[in-house]
C-alpha cells in the first residue's frame, strides 16, 4: 500500500467524522455563546451569559444571586447515572461469567438473548415497565404474594427510574464484560485455588483484574447514555425532579432559551470527555505497569 | 439566525428530493386529523399526504425556527400563531379570501393573534382543565382549589409537564394575569405550585388516558376532548368546571414561510372546512369546531358531551413577552429543581 493512499484513503473517514461529529459540536458551542432570541432561536455573537446563568440567576427578589439549582440538577444526574452503572456492573459480571461457562452453542444463543431487547423500540420497553410497576401490576402482585400488605407504590419513584435505566442499558455492560471474561484462562483460577486462594480471592485477585478492560468499557457505555436520558426519569420517575436531559429539552421548548440549553449540553459533553480522559490515563498507566 | 437560514436553504436542494406535483406535508398535533379525511382528500385530488405529529406548540415553533422544516401545513394554538407571525415564520395566504373563511364562525374572525385574517384558518378549539376518576374521588370539582390545594386528592394527582398549561391554570386560580411580568405575582404562583408538589405523584404528558383511566391517579390535568373520548371508552371520568375558569386554546391551520406546496395546503384547508368534512373531523377529534357543522350528523351535544360546552369562563392563553416567559420558566425550574 503506497503512502499516498494511506493518507488519501482516509479522507472519507475524516470527512464523515468532521461533518457528523466535530461540526455539530462546534455548532452547539456556537449556539451556547450566541445571543438568545426573544421567542427562541438565537443570533451569532460572543456572550457568556448562558454559562454565567448556570451559577447565577435572577432570584425572586429580582437580584442576580448565586443559585445552586442547576448544580444540584447536574449532581443529581451524575448520581443516578453512577448508581445505574454500579447496579449494572454488579449484575453483569456474574451473568457474563456464567454465559462464558456454557457450551459454544448455548453461548451464542444467550448472547443473542442479551441483545434481543434492542430490537424493540426503547419507548415500548419503558412502557412495559409502566405496566409491571403500576397499580395492580406484576410488581404489586409479587409483593402481595410474599405477604406484603399496604403496597408502597413502585411507580414514580427514584427506584423505578433506576430500574428503567439499568434495564435499558445493561446489555451494553454484559457484552464487553463477556468479551473480557470469555478469554479468561480457567487454568489461572485453578492455579489460585492450588495456592490456597479462596473463591473470594480468586474473584478479587484473578477474575476482576483480568476482566477489568471489559468492566471499564461497559461502565462507560452505560454511564454516558444515562447522563442524557430523558424517557426513564419522565415516565418511570414521574418527572418530579429535573434531570439534565429534560432540563436541556425544556430550554429549547418552553423556556425558549437556546443558548442556555446549548451551554448545559456543553457541560454534559465536558463531563463525558472528562470521564473518557480519566479512563484513558488509567489505561495508559496500567500498560506502563505491565511493561 | 438569518445566516443559518441561508446556509440551510443553500443545502436544501441536496437534502430533499425535488417536490413532486401533488404532495402535502402536514405537521399537526398527534392524532388530530381524521384518517378518513386524509384518505378522502387523496382520493379526490391525487395529492399524497404525509402527516408528522408533535405533542407541544414549542415543538412546532422550534422546528420552524431551525429553518426549512419541509412542512406545508401546521396547526399551532393561537398564542403560537401570534409568535410565528411576529417572527416571520408564516406565509400570508390571504386566508380571508379563502372558501374556508366563509365557514368560520364570526366570533373567531379578526382575533388578536391574526387581526387581518391573513395567515390562519381555525381548525378546533377547547380548554385545558383537569379530570377526576369518579371511582376514586366523589368530592366536588367546582374549583381549581380541589387540584391546587388538595385535601382528599393529596398523593393522587398528576400534572402535565408543560409549564405553560400548568402555570396558566394556577394564574386563573389565583387571579393573576396571564403572562404577568410582576415577580411578586409570579412568586405567588410558585408558592402555590410548590405547596401542591408534595401531593403530586408525577409531572408527565405521556400515557395520560391510561394513568387516570386505570386509577393510577385520581386527578389529572388534561384537555376537554381527551377526557370526553376516554369517558366514551368506558373510563369513569368527570371533567371539572372550576368557577375560576378554564384555559382556552384554538388551533389553526397555517402555512410556514417557504412551504413548497402552498396550493395543496390551501386546498386541504378548504376541504377540511366544508360542512360535511368539518362534521366528520368534529366527530373524530372530539374537540369543538370553529366552522359550521351539520348538526344532524354531529355526534357530540351539550347533553352527551358536557366537556365541550363549559358553563364557566374560558380565558385564552396569550403570547408572553420574553420577560414574562422567563418568569414562567423560573417558576417551573425552581419547582422541579
Amino acid at each position: 500500500m503506497s503512502k499516498g493512499f494511506r493518507i488519501w484513503g482516509l479522507v472519507p473517514a475524516w470527512a464523515l467524522m468532521l461533518l457528523t461529529l466535530i461540526l455539530p459540536i462546534f455548532i452547539v458551542a456556537g449556539v451556547s455563546v450566541g445571543e438568545r432570541g426573544a421567542y427562541g432561536g438565537f443570533e451569532w455573537s460572543f456572550d457568556l451569559t448562558a454559562y454565567r446563568q448556570i451559577l447565577f440567576t435572577l432570584g425572586w427578589t429580582d437580584e442576580l444571586e448565586f443559585d445552586p439549582k442547576y448544580l444540584i440538577i447536574i449532581a443529581r444526574t451524575l448520581g443516578y447515572a453512577a448508581g445505574a452503572t454500579a447496579i449494572s456492573l454488579l449484575l453483569a459480571l456474574p451473568v457474563a461469567y456464567w454465559i462464558s461457562l456454557q457450551s459454544a452453542r448455548d453461548k451464542a444463543l444467550l448472547i443473542y438473548l442479551v441483545t434481543l431487547p434492542f430490537w424493540v423500540s426503547m419507548i415500548v420497553r419503558v412502557y412495559a415497565w409502566l405496566i409491571i410497576l403500576g397499580n395492580d401490576g406484576m410488581a404489586e402482585t409479587v409483593y402481595r404474594f410474599f405477604g406484603g400488605s399496604d403496597v408502597p407504590g413502585f411507580l414514580f419513584t427514584p427506584g423505578a427510574m433506576l430500574v428503567g435505566m439499568v434495564y435499558s442499558y445493561i446489555p451494553l455492560m454484559i457484552l464487553p464484560v463477556y468479551a473480557a471474561v470469555e478469554k479468561l484462562d480457567p487454568a489461572l483460577i485453578e492455579a489460585s485455588h492450588d495456592l490456597y486462594g479462596s473463591r473470594w480471592t480468586a474473584l478479587r485477585r484473578v477474575i476482576i483484574p483480568l476482566a477489568s478492560p471489559g468492566l471499564v468499557g461497559g461502565s462507560i457505555l452505560v454511564f454516558v447514555p444515562c447522563l442524557g436520558t430523558v424517557l426513564e426519569p419522565m415516565l418511570l420517575g414521574g418527572g418530579r425532579q429535573l434531570m439534565m436531559g429534560t432540563l436541556i429539552q425544556n430550554q429549547f421548548g418552553g423556556a425558549r432559551d437556546w443558548p442556555f440549553g446549548a451551554a448545559i449540553a456543553m457541560v454534559l459533553l465536558v463531563l463525558v470527555v472528562l470521564v473518557l480522559i480519566l479512563n484513558a490515563r488509567r489505561a495508559t498507566r496500567q500498560l506502563e505497569v505491565q511493561a | 439566525m438569518k445566516k443559518i437560514l441561508l446556509a440551510t436553504t443553500l443545502l436544501l436542494p441536496m437534502a430533499l428530493p425535488a417536490a413532486a406535483e401533488g404532495e402535502l406535508n402536514i405537521y399537526a398535533w398527534a392524532d388530530s386529523i381524521a384518517p378518513e379525511l386524509l384518505e378522502k382528500f387523496t382520493a379526490e385530488t391525487g395529492v399524497e399526504i404525509t402527516v408528522d405529529s408533535y405533542s407541544s406548540n414549542e415543538d412546532a415553533l422550534t422546528r420552524l425556527q431551525a429553518g426549512s422544516s419541509g412542512y406545508d401545513l401546521i396547526t399551532p394554538s393561537q398564542h403560537f400563531v401570534k409568535i410565528m407571525i411576529d417572527e416571520g415564520l408564516l406565509m400570508d395566504i390571504d386566508a380571508s379570501e379563502m372558501d374556508a373563511y366563509a365557514q368560520v364562525e364570526d366570533k373567531w374572525k379578526g382575533q388578536w393573534w391574526d387581526p387581518e385574517n391573513d395567515y390562519s384558518i381555525p381548525l378546533a378549539y377547547g380548554t385545558a382543565g383537569f379530570a377526576v376518576n369518579r371511582d376514586l374521588y366523589d368530592g366536588p370539582v367546582d374549583s381549581w382549589s380541589v387540584l391546587f390545594e388538595p385535601t382528599d386528592l393529596s398523593g393522587s394527582i398528576a400534572m402535565l409537564s408543560y409549564p405553560d398549561e400548568v402555570v396558566s391554570a394556577a394564574e386563573l386560580y389565583l387571579g393573576v394575569d396571564y403572562c404577568s411580568e410582576e415577580t411578586s405575582e409570579m412568586r405567588k404562583v410558585y408558592d402555590l405550585l410548590e405547596a401542591q408538589k408534595s401531593s403530586v405523584v408525577a409531572y408527565t404528558s405521556d400515557n395520560i388516558e391510561n394513568r387516570i383511566g386505570s386509577g393510577e391517579v385520581a386527578a389529572h390535568f388534561w384537555w376537554d376532548g381527551n377526557v370526553l373520548k376516554a369517558r366514551n371508552d368506558g373510563a369513569n371520568l368527570e371533567f371539572a368546571m372550576p368557577k375560576e375558569g378554564l384555559v382556552g386554546w384554538l388551533d389553526s391551520f397555517v402555512v410556514p414561510a417557504g412551504a413548497e406546496n402552498v396550493d395543496n395546503a390551501k386546498a386541504f384547508i378548504d376541504f377540511m372546512s366544508t360542512v360535511e368534512n368539518a362534521t366528520i373531523q368534529y366527530n373524530y377529534y372530539a374537540h369543538s369546531s370553529p366552522v359550521e357543522l351539520d348538526l344532524e350528523k354531529a355526534v357530540y351535544t351539550p347533553e352527551n358531551a358536557p366537556e365541550l360546552f363549559p358553563d364557566v369562563p374560558v380565558v385564552f392563553a396569550e403570547a408572553c413577552s420574553p420577560a414574562a416567559q422567563d418568569l414562567v420558566t423560573r417558576v417551573w425550574t425552581d419547582l422541579l429543581q
